[in-house]
């Protein structure tokens, strides 16, 4: 994603027991020998309920980050940041539009799904409650978010569904360009004048937080998904998400001679791990939970969108033409 | 360009070309993140990439020509400096003025950059030539969208009618004269305001007939006019201080 | 209330805080969906990339074309409805579904048409455009590509799509992509910051 930190709904393996166990042993040789399921497969009630779930929540997750950034990119300055920014939230856009079709091949609508991203009944990625305050805000979203969604994306593209699996591929080709630009940004920024210095740093400051929640709780405190990561749905845990992002990422803010506002950030060179003050998990939840600075607004706004081209799409229907579940 | 010819005069038309292309992609892309529909999102964002890239392509002109850099030009003048017609700097409204704006403005560029692929002053010409490919898409998709929403609902068809009415005068200051122009006609760059209005009325009547839409009855002398010599509406200004209102933090510095 | 947003585009909307309705979105508002085809070089196959949403097939290729050939380089594309896609059942790896053919019902015959087919050899991959064969039934069309296109690898999934069904391109609008390959600032290359990186590291060794 965008949005590590997937909820998932607690599983038990007494939900299974309603499937067929044939097919079941098929279905999971299959995943265990490394081959994808694809739409037309026979799958247990439990993945297909979950897939649609973190699918559908990665797909909120790229329309709804579009609005953070998009706010910058009247303001960008210069052609060249301009044209940059434009292509960059055009193309999460694009990502939502690869991600919802990904899900609908597994039965749910896009309708649906925007209806339940308006209504509050599916979650996206905690990390774009927070404000883009400043220009070098929307410098560090293109490096550091973009970054850790990377780390996400490229786990779940070795997942077991095809057609996420091929979204992923396409969208992390175009992510690589996005981690480029971004972090070409706040290197001008980090290296330029005073001003921009300390604007990078401020923006860095309040994006730190959020960066750590990004990846969800713990591994001792979240949601136990084993089943989910035997049938490669969830590719990694959090903390092994988290751990690889700081390794990737640290040593690049540090050359920049920005400081990461976390007295206890180092890496313990015994254990391989990076060390950090656990972040508010009290605050993670409340904010997931409806009660962040900017969750009011990315409702709203998504809900203005849809209300606002509902004409257009009305007057777009042919009767005759119906819908029925894409292919892949 | 080898012979003498009226340097102001063209600098006037790449100045205005540029202006227009500048501002219509700013005003566009406004709507990345919140149009009526995924796809549209993405397929109207690459259009206002298209036309900002369009803007850049003939301020690099004027650069070789002895202007200021492009960003200078585009991010450091006032509104009095700028000589796009009015119609492009108006707010992007509800998406069926986007639309029609997006409709009658692209035909006239794509007809514009067409005459000026034969124009005598080569680098512009050979601009044009290429930029009419891409410029082919845009007018694709907005004949397409006119028809389909002109033909479609009660509601659709009388949203977009209002709005062209409304918008049919601001659009006619597309073709408002320059002082020079006669020098430009006579020196083969570019063929005319005049010539230019009337191919356009000739391809937009074509779109419009094939909907329920009833074209207004139009001429030249309502058009809203000004744009082209430095005045604006109110809506010029704050979109500019938008626009610079980073690189002024520190116009000298790299960002 | 207002909402007083960051976002100069969104305050111009002056989007109000508070709606009592519940946001509903009728079942109308949902478009039919097309599978979009690309071919990337002139002498590459079509390959399946994706779906997009449109209310007709011209409106689909429109929007087929911003959103799977952004970037790089594009020849042609083709879209069709997702229902006038025909498809066999899915083999399981190193069976051929080719083999299974005999097996299927026979339909009934209609007039001759071209149909364009399209092969999966690997689950998790695209499928492939091979070519096209005449044919007055889907059945028969599998028959005959099963002899023209069935070598080499175990094909696990057939889709078969009646030319007339697919939106292709017209060749003199090819020119859409005529500057395809000048939108650099989409592309990685565009944005290296190496040398202003090690500078700026030189000069503070010093006292770093
Ligand atoms: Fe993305
Ligand atoms: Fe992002
Ligand atoms: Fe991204």
């Amino acid at each position: 994603m965008y949005g590590g930190g997937n909820t998932f709904e607690a599983t038990k393996f007494d939900n299974l027991a309603k499937e067929d166990p044939i097919k079941l042993d098929e279905f999971e040789a299959r995943i265990a020998g490394g081959e994808k399921i694809e739409p037309a497969d026979w799958m247990p009630v439990l993945y297909r309920k979950q897939l649609i779930r973190m699918i559908e929540q990665h797909a909120h997750s790229e329309i709804i980050g579009a609005l953070p950034e998009g706010t910058w990119i009247t303001r960008a300055p210069g052609f060249k940041r301009k044209l940059a920014l434009m292509a960059k939230v055009q193309d999460e856009v694009g990502h939502a539009q690869l991600l919802y079709s990904a899900a609908e091949t597994l039965g749910k609508s896009r309708e649906d799904m925007m209806q339940d991203l308006i209504n509050g009944r599916s979650k996206y990625s905690n990390i774009f409650n927070y404000p883009a305050l400043t220009w070098a805000d929307s410098t560090i979203i293109s490096w550091l978010v973009d970054a850790g969604a990377i780390v996400n994306q490229l786990a779940n593209s070795k997942g077991s569904y095809g057609p996420y699996c091929r979204a992923l591929e396409r969208i992390c080709v175009e992510e690589s360009f996005h981690l480029k630009y971004g972090h070409h940004a706040v290197i001008h920024l980090a290296t330029g004048s005073k001003i921009q210095r300390q604007m990078v740093q401020e923006a860095l400051n309040r994006w730190w937080p959020p960066m750590m929640h990004f990846f969800g709780p713990p591994d001792r405190i979240s949601v136990h998904t084993e089943v989910l990561m035997k049938w490669k749905v969830k590719m990694a845990t959090n903390d092994e998400c988290r751990q690889q992002f700081l390794d990737m990422y640290v040593p690049k803010i540090w050359e920049l001679r920005l400081s990461v506002p976390d007295p206890n950030l180092q890496k313990n060179e015994e254990t391989r791990q990076w060390e950090y003050t656990e972040p508010d998990w009290e605050e993670f939840k409340r904010v997931i939970n409806g009660d962040g600075p900017c969750n009011k607004e990315r409702l709203a706004v998504r809900r203005m969108a849809e209300e606002r081209g509902r004409w257009v799409r009305k007057a777009l229907l042919t009767p005759d033409a119906k819908y029925v579940t894409p292919l892949a | 360009m080898d012979k003498v010819i009226n340097k102001i005069a063209l600098k006037e038309l790449l100045y205005k070309t540029a202006d227009d292309l500048l501002i219509l992609g700013h005003r566009n892309s406004e709507w990345t993140g919140i149009g009526p529909l995924l796809e549209e999102d993405i397929a109207f964002s690459s259009m206002a990439q298209d036309k900002i890239g369009q803007s850049l392509a003939i301020y690099e002109l004027l650069h070789d020509l002895g202007e200021a850099d492009p960003d200078t030009v585009a991010f450091m003048r006032n509104a009095e400096q700028f000589h796009n017609c009015k119609f492009v700097e108006l707010p992007i409204g509800e998406y069926e003025f986007s639309l029609v704006r997006h409709f009658l403005y692209d035909h006239s560029i794509l007809l514009r950059f067409q005459q000026l692929s034969t124009s005598s002053c080569q680098p512009l010409a050979q601009i044009a030539r290429k930029l009419v490919g891409e410029l082919r898409y845009h007018i694709m998709h907005a004949d397409l969208f006119i028809k389909k929403l002109g033909t479609g609902t009660d509601e659709s068809i009388s949203r977009l009618q209002t709005t062209l009415e409304q918008a049919i005068p601001f659009a006619l200051g597309v073709f408002e004269r320059s002082p020079q122009e006669s020098d430009l006609i006579s020196d083969l760059i570019f063929t005319g305001e005049d010539d230019l209005y009337t191919r356009w009325c000739h391809e937009i009547t074509k779109v419009i007939e094939s909907t329920a839409l009833v074209l207004p009855q139009h001429n030249l002398s309502e058009a809203k006019t000004g744009g082209r010599i430095g005045q604006h509406t109110p809506h010029l200004q704050p979109l500019l201080d938008e626009m610079a209102e980073v690189l002024r933090l520190d116009p000298s510095t790299d960002w | 209330m207002a909402l007083d947003s960051l976002d100069p585009r969104i305050k111009r909307c002056n989007l109000q805080e508070q709606r009592t309705k519940d946001f509903n979105s009728q079942p109308l508002d949902q478009l039919p969906t097309y599978e979009v085809f690309i071919q990337l070089k002139e002498t590459k196959a079509f390959e399946h990339a994706g779906i997009v949403h449109a209310a007709t097939p011209d409106m689909a290729f429109l929007f087929a074309k911003e959103q799977f050939s952004r970037r790089y380089t594009c020849t042609g594309m083709w879209v069709v409805p997702s229902d006038r896609v025909w498809v066999t059942a899915f083999s399981d790896l190193e069976e051929n579904i080719y083999d299974q053919i005999d097996e299927m019902p026979a339909q009934e015959a209609g007039p001759e048409e071209d149909y364009e087919v399209f092969h999966l050899i690997q689950r998790g991959k695209q499928h492939q455009h091979v070519g096209r064969v005449t044919a007055n039934s889907h059945l028969q069309a599998l028959q005959k590509a099963k002899v023209r296109f069935n070598a080499g690898k175990p094909i696990l999934n057939v889709w078969l799509i009646k030319i007339n069904d697919l939106q292709t391109t017209n060749l003199e609008d090819h020119v859409i992509w005529s500057t395809l390959h000048e939108k650099t600032h989409r592309d990685v290359i565009s944005y290296r910051a190496g040398d202003k990186l090690k500078q700026f590291k030189e000069k503070q060794q010093p006292d770093g």
